[in-house]
């Protein structure tokens, strides 16, 4: 650390403390990147949250919703999938700890366990999807089609990405060693996990319940 | 002396990196914000160019309706032999306001001056994420070769105004790839902001200098850091419009398609209305806060006098912004909402004209008894109070719904908004092209050139828009390819005939600043001269002009304010009417402390 | 000095420019001649909002100008960040305007809206109102009236296209729709523009003064042929009105066909707009 502080060119007196406060550039630099995160995910929140507001306002004008000559929507499998994403949270929760603990095979199999809970969550997305289409739900069948496949397609996208972005964390934690930069990103990762496991309850709730 | 314990922890967070010298990595994928900055005003002013031009055809067509366009009729309309028809007029409206908004104006005021101006002013290296950046600027550049590549559709680009309302816009009322291609390219620009939002808000929460408070922030950046608020958070809301009509156009969805074609009762075109301006709103703000920002500062600089109460300003810029979602229903009040709605809205669009009116009188205020100074930055930066004014005042009436009723889609909706956008931002980011050129370039821009190009501006704009708030206080509704066929119209034809002359020459009087540009950057010699305006912002006192690849020798440790010009103190005991922010006065020196 | 002058140029240039926007009959500028019934209070609030815009613009701009001779380079600024004097006065000066000019046209036009611009009940109730529906669509505007039998979609209703005629003195109220694209309904000399939005019903209401041939306007994009779709607003004298629907109703039972789908597009009468 002392050789830090010279080299900056700042060789003179050093203030008491100094050295401590320089070590916490990892916490620092923690601080930054969740920041960034932090308005990602605001940004995000607010296209969930016009496609919501959408819904809303459709729904609102339709004197009868669902319309009565579409196939009714099923409540079990997706009940199904709103459990493995808590579990998929979990998972990620899970990770975190492990790779506080410094114990990296054990977190990295906890990030492809959520990584390989999103899959089925998809899977079964995909199922849902498969069956109502077959049924004759099609997009191009008003508005109410059209809500369901916009929420679900969109929100599963986001599934997607965050499988790839768990699925390589994992990967590299299996390869890598830990660093105090890998951790950051399993971190902000699992803030966005946690978001579309949100967005998840908020669509299960309005679009699957109600 | 003892360096600072902040001083320290900022210069660990902010290593000195190598300047990479391969050219892809120094020109083309370059993290450093200042090329990325430089990259989005090249960008930004060859679509202003675009834009221009397009504002020139419709122009033509209303000096000269049905008339073939001069010179480059041919090659612009190939298809008619250079006279413009209602189908191609349509385009050309359409995509004059999305290029002009979205791909001139936020390229060069908002990813040109924010990238440039937020790390240096605020005592930085760099970005939070310089990476995010470049994949910012790409990501921009792609969205402006969809527009390109919409053109070239067969049945050309999109025609239902730069506000694409449905149906007009579905694939029923507008079929067509260059439609399709205009609300993507309009999808793409917008994750680009968003990219270029979490940059900026983040940069100045975490990387601002030791003592630099919010306080004590540049007014520039204060309208830079709340634009990048409004745009990471509104955004994403014309992201959802934009995907919902792609939607209904290219997967049969029903979000906005009603009547004839509406299935099991089809989509309601006002949500989408509801979504644009809950965006659109907000956009104007982001497209002004910047010009805000940089008039305030410069009227201060040139005034030799500090920015008068800077708390009233930056806190009415705040307000704008908290305020700015909550008044978008003014652009709908004929669409046949609840008249309790409509007044709430009418309610909330006048209280936001006020914290508008504290930040000109500020600038009255902050000039009066100042010790003025008519440099090019001045000129600009005066015209744009001008010119804003009118714009700010014509809002008035707009914001009226008894007013709306008879004024809503007229022409003086246009020259409202020009006067606003045209005018204000575009004339505040001229200012900020004069006062900062010397520190992008190395050397200030020609007088004589920039003074001619100035009065050609300031005359040209007045004449152009009064023309068009006269035609719509007239009744002449916007958008018409020839407003002729109306009885009511047909005497104004003289007025639209100067109007569209004053706008030739307003654009042909650009060429000053085109040659000036390009002169001045190839000029051989430079000043190099590191603080040619004298004041002391960061940018000015603390590196050089232009600034080295890492910005700063050395992080600064910020004393003051921006605006501390012309204390007596100072003067007293640095023979000069300026003190940099980071600048280190003798003990006991009262005064210039803010 | 050459400076200064340009400037004052610049401003009596604005100045004249809203000279010029002082009332002349449809040739030329200005607004256009109103003649309905209820047009003034638009009229009222748009010169008010002139002159008080006009006055706030020419007070600050003298300031500005004022500042920029006296206050120049030779000058010695006063490094002010703000007293309590000047930010005081600058609030009062928005407080002012805030209410005198902000305030009155709020309440000024709560008032209209409330009792005369949105209240549609009170137009239809009315024993002579007469009521038009209008399909607006690309790119004319159809309008229906219920004939003698008052009701809308039976074989006296008068259809016609571009083409409206209304009796003096009578209160109009008109309900819009449109199948294709958004239209908005556009009367120039009566100060009113209502949306038609496919997919809804919207209300508008007005009433005639003066007899004569005014213009429908268009003012919603609505496609190439935007700038195409004019239509013609007649206003007659009660007796040759009366002439006048009793003989297209005639019309319209002649040439009725019970067949014709695409003709009979009338909605039931909205109450409660």
């Amino acid at each position: 650390m002392a050789a830090a502080v010279s080299a900056s060119g700042f060789g003179e007196e050093t203030p008491p403390g100094i050295v401590r406060r320089l070590a916490d550039r990892r916490r620092r630099d923690e601080a930054t990147a969740t920041i960034g995160m932090v308005v990602f995910l605001a940004s995000w929140a607010m296209l969930f949250a016009s496609l919501f507001f959408s819904y809303g306002l459709l729904r609102a004008r339709t004197p009868v919703w669902p319309p009565l000559d579409q196939p009714p929507i099923p409540v079990l499998l997706p009940a199904v999938n709103t459990a493995v994403a808590a579990l998929g949270s979990g998972a990620v929760i899970l990770a975190l700890r492990f790779l506080r603990l410094g114990r990296l095979r054990r977190g990295s199999w906890a990030l492809a366990a959520s990584a390989g809970l999103g899959t089925v969550f998809l899977a079964l997305q995909v199922v849902v999807w498969v069956g109502l289409y077959r049924a004759g739900l099609v997009p191009s069948g008003g508005p109410y089609a059209s809500v369901f496949y916009a929420l679900t397609c969109v929100h599963a996208l986001h599934v997607l990405v965050g499988i790839a972005a768990l699925a390589w964390l994992a990967a590299r934690g299996f390869v890598g060693s830990v660093t105090a930069h890998r951790h950051l990103a399993v971190r902000l990762w699992g803030m966005y996990w946690h978001f579309v496991g949100l967005v998840w309850l908020v669509l299960f709730a309005t679009v699957y319940v109600i | 002396m003892a360096v600072p314990a902040e001083v320290l922890i900022a210069e660990q967070a902010q290593p000195i990196h190598q300047e990479p010298t391969s050219f892809w990595r120094k020109y083309v994928f370059s993290i450093d914000h200042k090329m990325i900055a430089k990259q989005f005003l090249w960008s930004g002013c060859i679509f202003l160019l675009l834009g221009g031009v397009l504002a020139m055809m419709i122009r033509w067509q209303w000096a000269f309706p049905y008339r073939k366009i001069p010179l480059v009729g041919e090659l612009l309309l190939p298809r008619s032999g250079g006279i413009i028809g209602p189908a191609d007029y349509q385009q050309v409206f359409t995509t004059h306001g999305l290029i002009m908004i979205f791909f001139a104006v936020t390229p060069v005021l908002i990813g040109a001056f924010g990238n440039f101006l937020i790390p240096l002013q605020i005592g930085a290296r760099d970005m939070a994420f310089p990476k995010l950046n470049m994949y910012s600027y790409w990501s921009f550049f792609l969205s402006q070769l969809l527009v390109l590549a919409s053109f070239f559709a067969s049945l050309g680009s999109g025609g239902a105004g730069w506000t694409t309302y449905p149906p007009l816009s579905t694939n029923v009322g507008t079929p067509g790839a260059g439609q399709s291609l205009l609300v993507l390219a309009i999808f793409v620009t917008g994750v680009s902001s968003t990219m270029g939002a979490i940059n900026y808000v983040t940069t100045v929460i975490r990387l601002r200098a030791p003592g630099m408070t919010y306080r004590r922030l540049p007014l520039t950046m204060w309208g830079l850091w709340l634009t990048a608020i409004l745009n990471a958070l509104f955004v994403p809301v014309l992201g959802a419009a934009g995907l919902l009509l792609l939607f209904d156009r290219q997967f049969g969805t029903q979000f906005f398609v009603a009547g004839a074609s509406a299935v099991r009762g089809g989509g309601d075109p006002i949500l989408f209305q509801h979504l644009f301006w809950i965006f659109g709103h907000p956009e104007v703000y982001i497209m002004i806060l910047p010009a805000w920002g940089i008039v305030g500062d410069v009227v201060s600089f040139f005034a030799r006098k500090p920015h008068h109460w800077y708390k009233g300003s930056a806190g009415a810029m705040i307000a704008v912004t908290v305020l700015s979602a909550m008044v978008y229903g003014h652009h709908m009040y004929v669409t046949g909402m609840s008249p309790l709605l409509g007044q709430g809205f009418m309610v909330f669009t006048l209280a936001i004209s006020l914290p508008s009116m504290i930040i000109v009188l500020n600038w009255l205020w902050t000039i009066w008894k100042g010790s003025i100074r008519l440099e090019l930055p001045m000129l600009f930066a005066l015209a744009t109070m001008i010119l804003f004014g009118i714009g700010g005042l014509t809002g008035l009436f707009l914001g009226d719904i008894s007013m709306d009723l008879y004024l809503h889609d007229t022409m003086f909706v246009v020259g409202h908004f020009h006067f606003t956008m045209a005018a204000g931002s575009i004339v505040g980011a001229m200012t900020g092209i004069y006062f900062w050129f010397p520190k992008m370039f190395g050397k200030k821009l020609d007088t004589r050139l920039g003074q001619i190009h100035f009065w050609f501006t300031f005359l040209g704009l007045l004449a152009v828009f009064l023309g068009q708030l006269a035609t719509g206080y007239a009744g002449q509704q916007r958008r018409l390819f020839d407003p002729y066929q109306y009885t009511f119209i047909q005497g104004l034809h003289g007025l639209n005939l100067a109007t569209s002359i004053a706008a030739f020459i307003l654009f042909l009087g650009q060429l000053a600043f085109v040659v000036n540009f390009f002169k001045t950057i190839f000029s051989k010699e430079k000043d190099r001269e590191q603080n040619p305006w004298q004041v002391g912002t960061l940018e000015w006192t603390a590196c050089s002009s232009p600034p080295a690849y890492h910005n700063f020798d050395h992080i600064p440790q910020v004393l003051r304010g921006p605006h501390e010009l012309s204390d007596p103190e100072v003067m007293k005991v640095l023979d000069r009417d300026w003190v940099g922010q980071a600048e280190p006065l003798p003990q006991g020196t009262a005064g210039a402390r803010a | 000095m050459s400076r200064l002058r340009a400037l004052v140029a610049s401003v009596l240039v604005l100045v004249a420019r809203l000279a010029v926007a002082a009332p002349l009959p449809e040739a030329g500028y200005g607004l256009p001649r109103d003649v309905s019934r209820d047009g003034h209070h638009v009229d009222a609030l748009i010169h008010f909002t002139m002159a008080a815009a006009t006055v706030i613009f020419v007070i600050v701009l003298a300031a500005m100008l004022w500042a920029i001779v006296r206050h120049g380079r030779s000058h010695q600024a006063v490094p002010e960040h703000g007293s309590r004097a000047t930010v005081g006065l600058l609030v009062a000066t928005l407080v002012v305007i805030g209410v005198a000019v902000d305030g009155s046209m709020l309440v000024k036009t709560l008032i209209d809206m409330n009792e005369v611009f949105w209240n549609f009940e009170s137009a239809d109730r009315q024993p002579g109102a007469i009521r038009i529906e209008i399909n607006a669509h690309q790119w004319a505007w159809t309008a229906r009236y219920p004939g003698p039998d008052g009701i809308f979609g039976t074989a006296d209703d008068v259809v016609t296209t571009n083409d409206i005629r209304i009796p003096l003195d009578r209160p109009i109220v008109l309900q819009l729709a449109s199948t294709d694209v958004i239209h908005s309904f556009y009367l120039p000399n009566f100060r009113v523009k209502r949306d038609a939005m496919p997919g809804m019903v919207n209300a508008l209401w007005f009433q005639a003064e003066k007899t004569g041939e005014y213009e429908i306007g268009c003012a919603q994009h609505c496609g190439p042929n935007h700038y195409k779709m004019r239509g013609v607003l007649t206003v007659l004298k009660p007796d040759e009105y009366d002439r006048w629907i009793t003989d297209m109703a005639a019309d319209a039972r002649r040439a009725y066909d019970a067949g014709d789908k695409e003709a009979h597009w009338a909605w039931e009468w909205r109450r409660n707009m």
